[in-house]
């Protein structure tokens, strides 16, 4: 405790008269966050910008807000069932969001509080499982959903996601700094494992699982490929894959691909600006 | 302890069953779960089709439906939306899973890589033996992307004969008309390129860095190819392809043809009037189209010819695409429709030119009166009717299975040339990197 008040008052003592210049010190740093912040955010401007202008003002590289926007959504509404799309991408993400972080908070759990004599060797093949890329497992996957009859179903769009080694292990990371003593207090309470889990770790936890939110739902929102293969029918499809529509033809209309690019980004950006503080403390493992 | 140990397992096994259970209940709400197949081969009087463009050849495919019904009432027709690379992504998935079945009646596929997706996957395809489509209607060269071993897997659709586009209001500044840009050899182009340069400030052509769409453009114009008659590849001692190169390092060296990063780029050079034309399958008149402000101020005309090589033309084409009929299809019922419509029907191709421009690559129809009116957005001229002429002069070329690693062995030597690498090195690579691949 007086080692902690000493380092505070020194912290006090040398930072009081460093406030005189610090302008100058750090400007060449202001600058550099100032240029990264603008090269980060142009995209998302110009992405902005771009829904409400025309394709030949978009090819143009205009970089003022223009008229168009209700003549590019009028066009897309047309062209696109769009809210079927935004529906389709929601009910995958959520569901996928909802079932992986219910299997793999408890995998991670598991993992790390309960002891087995093959634990460490299972989280090792779950590991390397990683490594292998989708491509290489698409054929056989969508061979077991052909089999089960499950082509064009959003059960076999969300079920290759429930479970992923990364969300595993990022649980399983985040359980480390999870004091033991407390699961140790409330099993001497009379307290289920279950209701420790629900009533205990899982509050505690909440960054982390903020933070796993965030990325399987972006995960599942943006994916494109597989629902490519197993939805046959476009009565099914996501926002990504009406975009990719959009492009596929000879004449591309850039002012609508770029709404249907913002429309496509808009839940992402609202459920990160959402869980945004929650999500940095989940991924930098901190526990309160 | 034990009780209270199988206690917990059960409440786990529950909490990971139960959001399951509850996602399986809310896809059947939605009315999605195991819906099953595509629905290839699916009624006697439906057939189901994959295509990507919905002003184009999609909105193609419904008229030709409606046509069809008058005579077929219970005829029905249902189009998925399916961009070509997802397309091309699909096959691939349904033939190394062996899930033919799942495959659509008819879909569409780009000429280049038609003889490829036959010659690797011929489960996937039925052949039009014995069918009494009339292919002799259709440019050779067009019918002969689709041919593989002498049998017919394809029904030609949309036509990607090669055209010149010029702005005339800028070729005129410096002097010149369309006329002075027909029937002319490569080096003439160049010459008048510069010219047109020097005068105006505008180059005639862009194109993609690293693309070798031009250069292959040459190539078919001289009824040479990347590969021979055997598959064997030819990009080495290939005359017409040096010839190529050479003269693409030529334009690029002069300013004549300036190279950008991207498609859009492209897009963006004669849109935003960069550039004073464009060479291209006749598909980019709707990209050129879309400047509104520039219309009256273009005109087309044939292709330039290679200098010195035999064979050379000045016709070629790039892209295009056929109808395929899958191996799950109601064949009887798909050769029907198509050869009533895509390869019959006058009326059809009427229907569809004027709101989608989609060009006709049977060559009856270029002698209808829709074909021959004047297009305002061109000065005037039966431009529709002009390029179904073109077509049919177009010297076919062998495309193979492996034509695509070809294009893209051949894209990465220019690139190397353009940065001062030897052609005859660059290519020789090229030829090693398409053999390697071959094996």
């Amino acid at each position: 405790m007086t080692e902690l008040a000493t380092r505070v008052d020194t912290v006090v003592a040398t930072a009081a008269p460093r406030t005189r210049r610090p302008s100058l010190r750090r400007l060449p740093g202001y600058a550099f966050l100032t240029v990264a912040a603008v090269v980060s955010l142009f995209p998302l401007y110009f992405m902005l910008v771009s829904a409400t202008n025309t394709s030949k003002d978009v090819l143009g590289s205009r970089l003022l807000p223009g008229g168009a926007l209700f003549d590019n959504l009028g066009k897309l509404l047309d062209q696109q069932d769009v809210g079927g799309a935004l529906w389709h991408s929601f009910l995958n993400a959520t569901l996928t969001t909802v079932g992986a972080l219910a299997i793999c908070s408890i995998a991670g759990y598991g993992f790390e509080v309960f002891h087995s004599r093959g634990k460490d060797r299972v989280m090792r093949v779950l590991l390397l499982a990683m490594m292998i890329p989708f491509a290489a497992t698409m054929i056989p996957l969508f061979q077991m959903f052909a089999r089960a009859n499950l082509v064009n179903s959003t059960f076999a769009v969300i079920l290759p996601a429930l479970s992923t080694p990364f969300l595993i292990l990022l649980f399983r990371q985040a359980s480390r700094g999870f004091p033991h003593e407390i699961l140790e207090a409330a099993r001497l309470d009379g307290l289920g494992e279950l209701r420790i889990f629900a009533r205990i770790y899982l509050p505690t936890m909440r960054s982390t699982f903020a933070a796993a939110a965030v990325i399987t739902f972006m995960a599942a929102w943006n994916n494109f490929l597989w629902p490519k293969v197993i939805l046959v029918d476009n009565a099914y499809q996501t926002m990504p894959m009406l975009i990719s529509n959009l492009t596929a033809g000879y004449v591309t209309d850039y002012g609508v691909l770029m709404l249907a690019v913002l429309l496509a980004s808009l839940p992402t950006v609202v459920i990160f600006l959402v869980l945004q503080r929650a999500f940095a403390e989940g991924i930098t493992g901190a526990v309160k | 302890m034990s009780a209270t140990k199988r206690t917990i397992r059960a409440w786990l096994a529950a909490a990971a069953v139960v959001p399951l259970v509850a996602s399986l209940a809310a896809c059947s709400g939605s009315g999605h779960a195991g819906t099953g197949a595509s629905g290839g081969g699916s009624g006697s009087n439906t057939l189901t089709v994959w295509a990507w463009d919905p002003n184009f050849n999609i909105y193609a495919m419904n008229e030709a439906a409606k046509i069809y019904q008058k005579d077929h009432p219970d005829f029905q027709l249902k189009v998925v939306e399916t961009p070509w690379d997802d397309l091309q992504t699909k096959l691939t998935t349904l033939a190394q899973s062996q899930q033919a079945d799942k495959l659509p009646d008819i879909f569409l596929v780009q000429n280049n890589a038609f003889q490829k997706n036959v010659i690797n996957y011929p489960d996937l395809f039925s052949d039009f033996k014995g069918s009494q489509v009339d292919f002799s209607k259709f440019p050779q060269s067009v019918v002969d992307y689709s041919k593989v071993d002498g049998v017919n897997y394809g029904m030609p659709f949309d036509n990607g004969t090669a055209i010149t586009a010029l702005r005339t209001d800028v070729l005129q500044q410096a002097g010149y008309t369309v006329k002075d840009f027909t029937d002319i050899s490569w080096s003439r182009f160049l010459e008048l390129g510069k010219d047109v340069l020097a005068k105006t400030g505008k180059p005639l052509l862009s194109g993609q860095a690293g693309s070798s769409d031009l250069i292959t453009m040459m190539l078919q114009s001289a009824g040479a190819s990347l590969f021979d008659k055997d598959g064997k590849p030819t990009i080495t001692d290939n005359a017409a392809l040096l010839a190529a190169i050479d003269m693409y390092q030529k334009l690029v060296k002069a300013g004549v043809l300036v190279e950008v990063n991207s498609w859009d780029e492209y897009i963006g050079s004669f849109v935003n009037q960069n550039v004073a034309g464009t060479i291209n399958g006749v598909w980019i008149v709707g990209s050129i189209q879309s400047a509104a402000d520039q219309s009256g101020k273009w005109a087309i005309t044939n292709l330039p010819k290679l200098d010195g090589v035999p064979g050379a033309t000045n016709y070629s084409a790039n892209g295009g695409s056929s109808w395929a009929i899958s191996a799950h299809a109601n064949r009887d019922l798909a050769i029907d429709f198509l050869n009533s419509t895509f390869a019959g029907s006058t009326q059809f191709y009427d229907t569809i030119l004027p709101k989608s421009g989609a060009l006709a690559n049977w060559t009856p129809a270029g002698d209808s009166k829709v074909y021959a009116e004047p297009q305002p957005f061109f000065g005037g001229d039966a431009i529709f009717q002009k390029v179904v002429g073109y077509s049919t002069k177009v010297p076919s070329n062998n495309t193979g299975a492996y034509y695509y690693e070809g294009r893209d062995a051949v894209s990465a030597a220019i690139t190397k040339i353009m940065s001062g690498t030897d052609p005859a090195t660059a290519l020789k690579e090229a030829q090693q990197t398409v053999e390697f691949a071959m094996k």
